[in-house]
């Protein structure tokens, strides 16, 4: 046993096969949180409701911790599915983790992982074909959930200044997806017909929800302190991508992009559609290799991520 | 590129006979670790059905070999007909390991570093280099893509020093959008070279820098002049007027067939000039004035042997 494990946001697909994965190898004990109980709460784990929108989400947290005697924090309680609700996704996503990072260092945590995103890095021409950690994080202005992980990460950098002493993970997967992915960009992909930006075709990088788990689980474990892109080996154009998988793409002017219905875009999260179109748009693929370094070359790539969504899904509609 | 059109009966098929194989071996002795691999097949079988083999051939900058192999006629007949291009110094390229080619940087398109590529490519057997090209071109549709397939990389520090790191060849153009955006009066002036990142670089890699001199692209798309003030509004720095564009619309963008000239100077290895890793700015700009005179020399030699842009 190396300690007791916390993670926020238990009812996320990640916060729920972390706490599986972490439940059955047994080294470490797993206390679960989230706002709601959890219908089906995986064996050997703990669950505490609290809502880290409340005002008082940093007292009733440090308190859980302070009890369970957590030693790591995984924080993973940002808002899954998108959401015109500006304020209610800035209240969980950054005053949510501000509640969390102040509860963890009340509660003398020894350690903190939290979960970033390489989106945040922004979609730019400007950008090298290559994003390293140290780049800056430039998001995008019509992405406000970017936008709120961008405040996460300066939050957090401040909030480490005064707690030299907790070791802090901060681990930024992009686009994952595998057999379980359902999330909106996992939707948008499983289309038959993709829309694309007419006259663009950026070179697209994946990641396997798996090895995004296994990087997880083991900045759970062990300390590794650090700021690391978790993606995979390998980048394919996105026309390639999605005529590989049989599907047909169409090409779409960015001007009318917008009127499309039912398009990831204004009428689901608020935005103007260029918060996220334009990730479609411009490279931002991001340097795995640090990563690769410290947890281990990922067991897919990009193509063989792509085939394993891509297959799931077939396997799915055919039953 | 023509797609294989999808079969279903083919997924069916398979998808029948695995189903058979599991009835077969489950049936006696119901082996669970058998029937998991066997899903997994299955699973494997199912996703790759459709799913062309064709990504192995694009390389982490996007460059599509299968691409360039489609185009190349059209490559050939730029270089051998339209452009004429003639060549001289290519003994002197290196045949292995990385370079970094310096070119002066003319015309608005990146014409100039495709054919200086595919020429370095002619040379050293397909080893194609990566030229590098100004960020405006990226939010260019259609430019973006058709530039990345054949080798195009937005020109910054961290990518060159990636590619030559992956001893991968690299033709940049230190002029950048000052060379580019030169207008007709200006032709064959070659501007300041950055501020001697190229130089540097390679010094830190211990990597040759080759000179080239290009003549010809500068009158593809001469810039008559620049309309900049009546422009400001659209959020465009300036739109150029050519003899051809903007009056013939987007067929204006064509280059002119123009006789071109390509010089490759001899290696420079920055050590003998006694730039290495830890030289002062001073030597390293002195160098890097050095390359950019030695380019405006082979660009004047170039232009007194043509009589003139067309013949």
């Amino acid at each position: 046993m190396s300690g007791v494990v916390a993670i926020t946001g238990l009812r996320t697909f990640l916060g729920r096969r972390l706490a599986e994965r972490l439940a059955e190898g047994g080294h470490a004990r797993v206390v679960g949180i989230d706002h709601v109980r959890p219908r089906r709460l995986p064996p050997n784990v703990d669950c505490h409701i609290v809502d880290l929108t409340a005002p008082d989400a940093g007292a009733t947290l440090a308190e859980v911790l302070h009890k369970e005697s957590v030693t790591t924090l995984v924080h993973l309680a940002f808002r899954q599915e998108p959401s015109a609700d500006v304020e209610a996704d800035h209240e969980l996503d950054a005053i949510g983790s501000m509640h969390a990072l102040f509860a963890a260092a009340a509660s003398g945590v020894e350690r903190v992982v939290i979960e970033s995103s390489t989106r945040c890095y922004g979609p730019r021409p400007d950008n090298p074909n290559f994003l390293s950690e140290a780049h800056p994080l430039r998001g995008h202005r019509h992405d406000h959930r970017v936008r709120d992980r961008i405040e996460v990460e300066r939050l957090l950098a401040q909030w480490h200044e005064r707690h030299a002493d907790i070791g802090v993970t901060v681990l930024r997967p992009c686009w994952m997806l595998g057999p379980e992915a359902d999330h909106p960009i996992a939707r948008y992909l499983a289309r038959p017909v993709v829309p694309m930006l007419m006259g663009y075709d950026p070179l697209i990088q994946l990641v396997h929800e798996e090895d995004v788990l296994g990087v997880f689980e083991q900045a759970a474990l062990m300390p590794h302190p650090g700021t690391f892109n978790i993606v995979a080996p390998g980048v394919v154009p996105l026309s390639l991508l999605i005529r590989s998988a049989g599907k047909r793409t169409l090409s779409v002017p960015h001007r009318f992009l917008h009127r499309l219905r039912d398009f990831p875009s204004q009428t689901q999260t608020g935005d103007e559609p260029s918060g996220f179109y334009d990730y479609l748009r411009y490279l931002w693929v991001a340097d795995g290799e640090a990563g690769w370094t410290e947890f281990g070359r990922p067991t897919y790539d990009t193509r063989e991520t792509w085939a394993s969504f891509v297959g799931a899904r077939r396997l799915r509609s055919m039953s | 590129m023509s797609q294989p059109p999808e079969s279903p009966d083919l997924m069916d098929s398979a998808i029948e006979a695995l189903t058979d194989r599991i009835r077969e071996r489950v049936a006696p002795e119901l082996d669970m670790d058998e029937v998991f691999e066997l899903f997994e097949q299955l699973r494997k079988t199912a996703g790759a059905i459709g799913v062309r083999e064709r990504t192995g051939e694009i390389d982490e900058f996007g460059m599509d070999r299968e691409y360039i192999r489609e185009v190349a006629p059209v490559l050939d007949l730029l270089r051998t007909r339209w452009w004429r291009i003639g060549v001289q110094g290519a003994d002197a390229i290196p045949r292995e390991g990385p370079v970094l080619f310096v070119a002066n940087r003319s015309g608005m398109l990146p014409w100039d570093g495709l054919m200086v590529a595919d020429e370095v490519a002619r040379q050293r057997d397909g080893d194609r280099p990566r030229f590098l090209i100004a960020d405006w071109l990226i939010t260019l549709p259609w430019v973006q893509p058709a530039m990345a397939r054949m080798g195009g990389v937005r020109a910054c520090r961290e990518n060159a020093e990636r590619l030559l790191r992956t001893g991968r060849s690299v033709v940049a153009f230190p002029e950048g959008a000052k060379g580019a955006t030169k207008v007709y009066r200006e032709r064959y002036q070659v501007q300041r070279f950055g501020r001697g990142g190229v130089v540097r670089l390679a010094a830190e890699l211990g990597v040759p820098l080759v000179p080239v001199a290009v003549v010809g692209a500068e009158e593809t798309n001469p810039i008559l002049f620049k309309v900049e003030r009546a422009v400001r509004p659209f959020g465009l720095p300036f739109v150029p007027v050519t003899p051809t564009f903007p009056w013939l619309g987007p067929l204006g963008m064509l280059p002119l067939p123009t006789r071109w000239s390509l010089s490759f100077g001899d290696p420079i290895d920055p050590a003998d000039f006694g730039v290495d890793a830890a030289a002062d700015e001073i030597a390293v700009s002195r160098l890097n004035e050095e390359i950019r005179q030695d380019i405006q020399r082979r660009v004047r030699m170039l232009l007194e042997e043509r009589l003139n842009p067309f013949a």
